[in-house]
């Protein structure tokens, strides 16, 4: 026992000491987590509209144009022609074009059912979709009160269902996979590298505890940052909710970052220098986490990416994190979770162990 | 200027990528990122898994369950169980959306009375959220007009024209984005690699004591990942059209020129990279740094470029992406081609930024020790 916490700390130590590494990791889970949650948006927002008004100013056109407003909106552009219209959306100044028909009020007043032409650059799929959608919205608004359904939406767990609360926790998920399998990989392989790997195997120390103690000490250093990073950016900056309990949360980062290492140790086995590390991170990384769920709903994948899915061991700790923050689900109900992810992870860290075992 | 010695450092470079294996990566990396990411970055959400309540139970409300059932959005059940029981699975991640017909809803609705239907959407991914919203608004209010008691109300109905992408397909929106990434990302990472590994394993002082000049050492390190890359703009295109079927509207000489201009752009990137790193890895992560985070960002591929205010308006500009993938989108979804002024203009503003960029790396670049 006292072997693993000497290894154990040594590991730690060493960290500590490499000033670069440590000021990397710390940009990587606090700023970088920071700027993405804060600048990736694919909400509509700002969208430029222009507008040629045929019917010649009247009241209907002008309120309409009236709904398009900030934040969603930016200040509708007049044009003279559809042909200027036209140009302005080939030369992608502006998003949405809006034509009046000549006699588009008068249809309104007469009753009946009046057309407002859409002119919309969809390159964007998501936004022209949700942008369509929000002009439906204001024009049903006119006819609603009249209209005899009301539908009551509810949007549950994240009211407004504001990106800022979801891009900072999908931006640091991908960087404790990033780094776990980088750290946790790269403090065997510089032992290789530098050729200190020989003096480790002559050590009096079970090989077991070599591997168990160097891995465990990455894992502390990761659950550290990810603690971190959950307090400052998180919680701190964009006000992520706490609907759950923490101390699962704080658990089931823990197995998960085991897992990771699992994966971790893999690369440590077949890799010789620490730039082999990094591609074999990188590549595994992506099938990690876009088969996780995080960016494709698992139910919406092609069928045998969906089985595949069930590998990913991110894919429980992404829908976990969720129910603890987001949905607030009991402790009893995240059995299911835990019990993916320390299959998963139990299986890729005898891997990982075996794989690298042989090496001692 | 002496052909020969170029000639020879660069048999060296591509011999040296060959035994190294990093001629994999080459190809691996752009094809990885459009297959992976192409595939991943769905928007649009199918199979929503939905539960409706029907408390009605009246031919109407059948129909508009029913409603629900035959779209490829949505994965309907009609289950008999109290909203508390639906929002319970929800809360456990097994249900998406819940639909609550109340009581006496067709009888309302014949009336003419106004009714109310409770939609409930798991917000958790806010960005689903908001698409699924969108769906079950959809339905629900083209179904329910068709049953409108025949009354005159004043309705604006919307004539919408998708131009450049009808179909409103995810892929492509995305692909060309993607390969303004690709062909940014990859030979960036290889050029900066390719100076830094000398540096690295001191083998740089080879270059310092030969009699090679800066010129000759730049053309031989730079022509290895510009010419193995500008293979890369081909199979990004047989990726783009064959695989995720985005149309080709405009000139295939304008994609490839643009593309080839864009590469040199990246490769000047790397030049500069390398300067200021001296380790591999650090190297690696500076320049994907640089080019990651902008290509997302600036490609118009998340979130177009006239919705930029201030600071990221300017700094959109800053970076190549922007003027490149203005071209790409132009080419694949819009086809306007040289007619277009702009098209003109960015073009050589990318050919001005690649000799710039080079032009200054060269300038950096030491040949002796410092």
């Amino acid at each position: 026992m006292r072997a693993f916490w000497t290894i154990l700390l040594k590991e730690l130590t060493l960290f500590m000491r490499s000033v670069g590494l440590v000021v990397a990791v710390l940009f990587f889970f606090l700023v970088d987590v920071y700027i993405v949650g804060n600048d990736i948006e694919i909400e509509p927002k700002n969208v430029s509209v222009g507008y040629v008004d045929y019917s010649n100013g009247g009241v209907l056109s002008k309120k309409i144009l009236s709904h398009l407003h900030a934040p969603e909106f930016k200040k509708p552009i007049p044009f003279q022609s559809h042909e200027a219209l036209s140009k302005a959306i080939f030369d992608k100044k502006i998003v949405v074009g809006l034509i009046f028909d000549p006699d588009f009020q008068k249809r309104y007043d007469a009753g009946g059912a009046t057309q407002l032409n859409v002119l919309l650059d969809s390159t964007a799929a998501t936004q022209s979709l949700l942008t369509l959608n929000y002009l439906q919205n204001i024009v049903l608004g006119f006819s609603s009160p009249k209209f005899p359904i009301e539908l009551k939406i509810h949007k549950l767990f994240n009211q407004n269902s504001d990106t800022k609360k979801f891009m900072p926790l999908a931006e640091l998920l991908s960087i404790m996979t990033l780094f776990g399998v980088i750290l946790s990989a790269s403090v065997f392989v510089k032992e290789k590298e530098q050729g200190t790997w020989d003096i480790m195997l002559l050590t009096p120390v079970d090989s077991r505890i070599i591997i168990f103690a160097k891995t465990t000490s990455q894992v502390l250093i990761l659950f550290f940052l990810t603690m971190l990073s959950t307090g400052i950016d998180l919680f701190g900056i964009f006000d992520l909710p706490l609907n759950g309990s923490f101390a699962a949360y704080a658990l089931m980062t823990l197995v998960f970052l085991y897992s990771i290492a699992g994966i971790g140790l893999f690369v440590a086995a077949v890799s010789n220098t620490i730039m082999e590390v990094a591609q074999w991170s990188v590549f595994l990384m992506m099938p990690i986490i876009f088969l996780s769920g995080a960016w494709t709903p698992i139910y919406s994948m092609n069928i045998y990416l969906q089985y595949l899915a069930y590998l990913s061991p991110l894919r429980y700790y992404i829908e976990g994190v969720e129910s603890i923050l987001f949905r607030g689900t009991p402790v009893e109900d995240l059995w299911l979770y835990f019990a993916g992810m320390t299959v998963i992870g139990a299986f890729l860290f005898m891997v990982g162990y075996r794989k690298i075992g042989k090496l001692f | 200027m002496r052909l020969g010695a170029i000639r020879a450092y660069m048999l060296k470079e591509f011999i040296d990528l060959k035994r190294s294996k990093m001629i994999y990566l080459v190809y691996l990396l752009p094809i990885m990122i459009l297959i992976l990411f192409g595939y991943g970055i769905r928007l649009e959400v199918t199979h929503a898994r939905t539960i409706v309540i029907d408390q009605d139970n009246s031919k109407l409300s059948i129909d508009l369950a029913h409603a629900f059932m035959h779209s490829k959005y949505f994965d309907t059940k009609i289950l008999p169980i109290t909203p508390d029981e639906a929002l319970a699975s929800m809360k456990r991640a097994k249900t998406d959306i819940i639909i609550i017909i109340p009581p006496s809803f067709e009888k309302n609705l014949l009336k003419g009375l106004k009714s109310e239907i409770g939609v409930f959407i798991d917000a958790s991914f806010p960005l689903r959220g908001r698409v699924m919203q969108g769906y079950v608004q959809g339905v629900l209010l083209n179904k329910a007009s068709e049953y409108l008691p025949p009354q005159k109300i004043p309705l604006i109905l919307i004539n919408q024209r998708l131009l450049f992408n009808q179909a409103m397909r995810d892929e492509n929106a995305i692909v060309p984005g993607l390969i303004a990434l690709a062909l940014l990302v990859a030979p960036a990472i290889l050029a900066a690699l390719l100076i830094v590994k000398e540096k690295e394993y001191g083998t740089i002082f080879n270059f310092y004591a030969s009699p090679l000049s800066k010129a000759e050492f730049l053309i031989a390190k730079l022509t290895p990942p510009f010419v193995l890359h500008s293979v890369n703009i081909f199979i990004a295109f047989f990726i783009a059209t064959y695989i995720f079927d985005v149309p080709f509207r405009g000139s295939f000489a304008l994609f490839w020129v643009a593309s080839e201009l864009y590469v040199a752009v990246a490769v000047g990137i790397g030049l500069l990279v390398s300067i200021i790193t001296r380790t591999q890895i650090a190297a690696t992560v500076l320049a994907m740094l640089i080019t990651i985070i902008p290509s997302f960002l600036y490609s118009g591929m998340l979130m177009p470029i006239s919705a930029m205010e201030g600071g990221s308006y300017i700094e959109a500009h800053l970076f190549p992406v922007m003027y490149y993938s203005y071209i790409l989108y132009d080419t694949f979804l819009i086809g306007q081609g040289l007619q277009s002024s702009t098209i003109i203009l960015y073009l050589s503003i990318l050919a001005l930024y690649g000799t710039g960029l080079i032009l200054i790396g060269s300038k950096l670049l030491k040949k002796e020790l410092s």
